[in-house]
């Protein structure tokens, strides 16, 4: 009797289960990614000299007391370098959040909407997309002047488009499921349908894509402090430390070679952190 | 047994106490669990169970081929001609591909390179340009040059899988494994090929396991029947003996779910035994006591050895002796609800047709098939359309635009009071959204209805009883359930707000019988009790005959014969109905086109097996 058959629960997936399928190199870059943002939120306050002041001779190789050196008038190098993590990699995660933002609401509404306002929407992503985006970047900071405020506008302007991108695809892919099939025919619809049975199918290529994107914001931002539209002169941004001393890389090495390090330990960090959203999205 | 005693020949593949553990996200879990087994020169074994019973594990294990990130852990002994596999280099199994164990594979445009022609394929696995012809002729395609040249995806499923029959026989094994050959397959190309095989296996004296979870399609080409059930053996026996009388719980319920054109359709199928679990329970104890409509205490406190009784069946049950009653309990199986009918039309298709491919463009001809041709059919309230045809035929797409999902090029889809049906897929996992609870979902059905929640959580739990899962499952997410239990949480978001038209999208193509059984009692009791009218859409005449009033036969997108579904079967009229009625794989096993050959005494080869 098939209709008297009473089923018990089924046994649930233990816990952690996703993290087993994460392997040991993509941990390493979840635990750094999180040791980072702890240190970008909370170092400054525990830094052992007042990053902006001289406190000592100047360009002193690293020793117990100074750990990564002073710079050419005498300040810590390692809180500056502590400060300068916040000051890059706080704005880096702004970005992405913002361009995810804007990105998701566009892609997701063009994908499911369809139609004209999809090819209207999508010629104008691909205008953004085609442009090339660090002299746009370059451009904007030099109308908007320099600052960190400004260089974080100009590079949401051209990231969004690759998220807007992404998202509509994804929803194009998921609407053609036979579950989201299922559930227009059990009658849902209009937004509903677009938070709750599209959306969170884009979630995981998004959340991928926006992880390894981090490593890009922060050379991007680097890139542009590099230049010297950053933060203006004695905030202590990686990027802009790294080109201020780059001459005197023969003499005083650790000058640009640390905050270089540090932006590239970071990038490398956050990368295996996509990859291991990535492998722990994949069985969900 | 009329023979003397004679010295049996030595078996060609010997396993002994095989056990494989594969782990999947870290986690470990007994697949085989003590396997012993012998195989007979020319013997035809069929391995029966249903998903997960660990059949194809067998084929895999002994090809070599487990996937190395499932950490396989293999011991025992698999001896085969002689050598002994498990612990073997990967060299020396590269080697036993080669020479002795080929295998034809599920899916057979998977085991082809779709960039190659098929002549040069052949030739790549070793044979000369003329042999190569000449397997192509024997496996009874026609044309062998024409076919030799050709690339993969020009030649039809059936002609893949000859050709792959041609590429594994023609390298002489010793063992041929066959992994559900034909379940990709139309029915009447499936008795071809089942035909074939068994043909070349005894004209080779090729030993072949033929993996599948069809207990007919065993018994149409199968000496001996080997029931696995949760990595162990339950059950093996000779094929008409054992399907004439099982002596395993198991294996009686899956012939009693089994259902063909002589089953009794005036009542609901017989099932035995309860829906798998995902837990599955291995230790000492038999691991078929959680469905075991016989299950004692002893049966949860040891394990049953596979035991040998007179008539040389093989059989791991302590109750099997009482396994005939419970053979006549299945006979009692309840009958259908009281139905209603009314003369108004729940659904009615006037002259739909249907055309795909590119449209005339400006300077390109249209280039569309059709895949619809006028099709007229109604369904009455209360009643049940089967809608029969093979793969291409259109039935898929009839169903599309009987649903709305998809506009006719022509014609009118009318539904009674205008109101949309609901629809049942095939892949019922892929039908549910996998983020979202079991229980939201069937809520988003009640949502226009303006009720309160409470008011909607009783509705639901009211539908979930209606189909047989336990309310408390409203909250799990669809990964967390079986695939069975997916179907009937598709089938209470349909009937949650009863529909007045429900549309069935071969929902037991992708299942085991038992589970197949049971879906259909459920669809078939629901539709009786609601008064619902159903269109279900099939390739199977036996599942339509069981669940419809009336069957359609729908070939290349023209109906060519509507009736009565006993008439339909019984005195079909269209030669297309009638090769597909004569297509259909029975249990009786009296097959005469199976007995173009003589049948070979095969009498000793439970001998071996001890």
């Amino acid at each position: 009797m098939a209709l008297a058959t009473e089923l018990s629960a089924p046994t649930a997936p233990p816990a952690f289960a996703w993290l087993r399928r994460v392997g040991w190199l993509e941990r390493i870059g979840l635990a750094g990614v999180f040791v980072i943002t702890l240190v970008a939120i909370f170092g400054p306050f525990f830094v052992p000299y007042d990053p902006m002041l001289r406190v000592a001779a100047a360009y002193l190789p690293p020793d117990a007391a100074h750990w990564f050196g002073t710079d050419e008038i005498g300040r810590d190098l390692f809180s500056r370098v502590v400060l300068g993590v916040r000051y890059t990699w706080l704005p880096g995660l702004a970005v992405i959040g913002i361009a995810l933002l804007i990105g998701t609401v566009i892609g997701v509404f063009a994908g499911m909407v369809g139609g004209w306002v999809d090819a209207l929407l999508q010629r104008v992503v691909e205008l953004f997309l085609v442009l090339p985006s660090t002299l746009i970047a370059l451009a904007v900071v030099a109308a908007l002047g320099p600052g960190l405020i400004n260089t974080m506008i100009a590079i949401t302007i051209f990231w969004w488009p690759w998220y807007a991108r992404m998202a509509r695809d994804e929803v194009r892919r998921i609407r053609a499921r036979p579950h989201v099939e299922a559930a227009r025919i059990a009658g849902v619809k209009g937004s509903r349908l677009m938070l709750r049975y599209l959306l969170p199918g884009a979630v995981p290529a998004l959340a991928v894509a926006a992880t390894l994107d981090v490593a890009n914001i922060i050379l991007t931002l680097s890139v542009i402090s590099f230049l010297g539209l950053g933060l203006p002169a004695p905030a202590p941004e990686l990027g802009a430390m790294t080109s201020r001393s780059v001459d005197s890389l023969t003499v005083y090495w650790w000058l640009p070679i640390i905050p270089a390090l540090v932006i590239f330990v970071m990038s490398i960090l956050a990368n295996l952190a996509g990859d291991g959203i990535r492998s722990a999205l994949r069985g969900a | 047994m009329t023979l003397p005693a004679t010295e049996p020949e030595a078996p060609v593949l010997s396993i002994r106490g095989l056990h494989v553990r594969l782990s999947r996200d870290g986690r470990a879990s007994t697949v085989l669990d003590g396997i012993d087994f012998d195989l007979a020169p020319g013997e035809v074994v069929a391995l029966v169970g249903e998903s997960g019973s660990g059949k194809s594990t067998i084929g895999l294990t002994l090809q070599g081929l487990l996937p190395a990130e499932a950490q396989p852990e293999i011991s025992g002994s698999i001896r085969l001609a002689g050598r002994e596999i498990v612990g073997a280099r990967p060299r020396e199994l590269r080697d036993l591909r080669l020479s002795l164990v080929r295998a034809v594979p599920q899916d057979p445009m998977g085991a082809l390179n779709p960039t190659m022609s098929i002549g040069a394929q052949l030739r790549e696995s070793g044979l000369s340009a003329d042999e190569v012809l000449e397997w192509l002729a024997r496996t009874g395609l026609p044309n062998p040059r024409r076919i030799a040249a050709d690339m993969p995806h020009r030649l039809s499923g059936g002609q893949r899988q000859r050709v792959l029959i041609a590429m594994s026989m023609a390298a002489k094994p010793r063992v041929l494994i066959a992994d559900e050959p034909t379940t990709a397959l139309d029915v009447t190309v499936q008795a071809q090929i089942l035909t074939l095989l068994r043909d070349l296996a005894r004209e080779h004296n090729t030993a072949t396991l033929f993996i599948t979870h069809d207990l007919a399609v065993a018994a149409e080409l199968a000496d001996r029947v080997m029931v696995l059930y949760g990595g162990r053996v339950a059950e093996v026996g000779h094929t008409r003996a054992l399907i004439a009388a099982p002596s395993h719980p198991y294996s009686a319920g899956l012939l009693a779910a089994r259902f063909d054109l002589d089953s009794d359709r005036s009542r609901q199928l017989g099932t035995l035994a309860s829906e798998q679990l995902r837990a599955r329970p291995s230790g000492a104890h038999c691991n078929y006591v959680t469905r075991c409509p016989l299950a004692e205490a002893e049966c949860s406190e040891r394990k049953p050895d596979l035991v040998r009784r007179q008539d040389g069946r093989q059989v791991a049950c302590f109750q099997s002796n009482r396994v005939p009653d419970l053979l006549a309990r299945v006979r009692e199986a309840p009958s259908w609800p009281e139905a209603s009918a009314s003369e108004a039309n729940a659904l009615e298709l006037y002259r739909i047709e249907k055309s795909f491919g590119p449209k005339r463009g400006i300077l390109r001809p249209a280039r569309q098939t059709q895949v619809l041709a006028g099709i007229d059919l109604r369904i009455q309230q209360g009643e049940c359309v089967a809608l029969v045809g093979e793969s291409g035929s259109g039935k898929s797409t009839l169903l599309r635009i009987a649903a709305g999902l998809l506009a006719p090029d022509e014609g009118d889809v009318s539904w009674f009071g205008g109101i949309p049906p609901q629809v049942v897929f095939q892949d019922a996992v892929a039908a549910l959204t996998p983020w979202l609870t079991v229980g939201e979902q069937i809520r988003d059905r009640l949502r226009p209805l303006g009720l309160s929640r409470h008011e909607q959580d009783k509705k639901i739990a009211e539908a979930l009883k209606l189909v047989g899962v336990d309310p408390a499952l409203q909250h799990a997410l669809p990964s967390e359930l079986s695939g069975g239990q997916c179907q009937r949480i598709t089938v209470a978001r349909a009937v949650v707000v009863p529909p007045k038209l429900l549309l069935c999208d071969e929902p037991i193509s992708a299942m085991d019988v038992s589970l197949a059984a049971q879906t259909l009692n459920l669809l078939g009791s629901l539709r009786r009790s609601m008064g619902m009218a159903m269109l279900f859409v099939t390739h199977d005449l036996a599942a339509a005959r069981l669940i419809a009033d009336r069957i359609a036969v729908l070939e290349k997108g023209h109906l060519v014969e509507v009736g009565e579904a006993d008439q339909v079967i019984s005195a079909p009229q269209a030669p297309y109905t009638k090769m597909l009625v004569g297509a259909v794989p029975r249990l009786g096993g009296s097959q005469e086109k199976l007995q173009t050959f003589p049948p070979r005494e095969r009498d000793q080869s439970d001998a071996l097996a001890s």
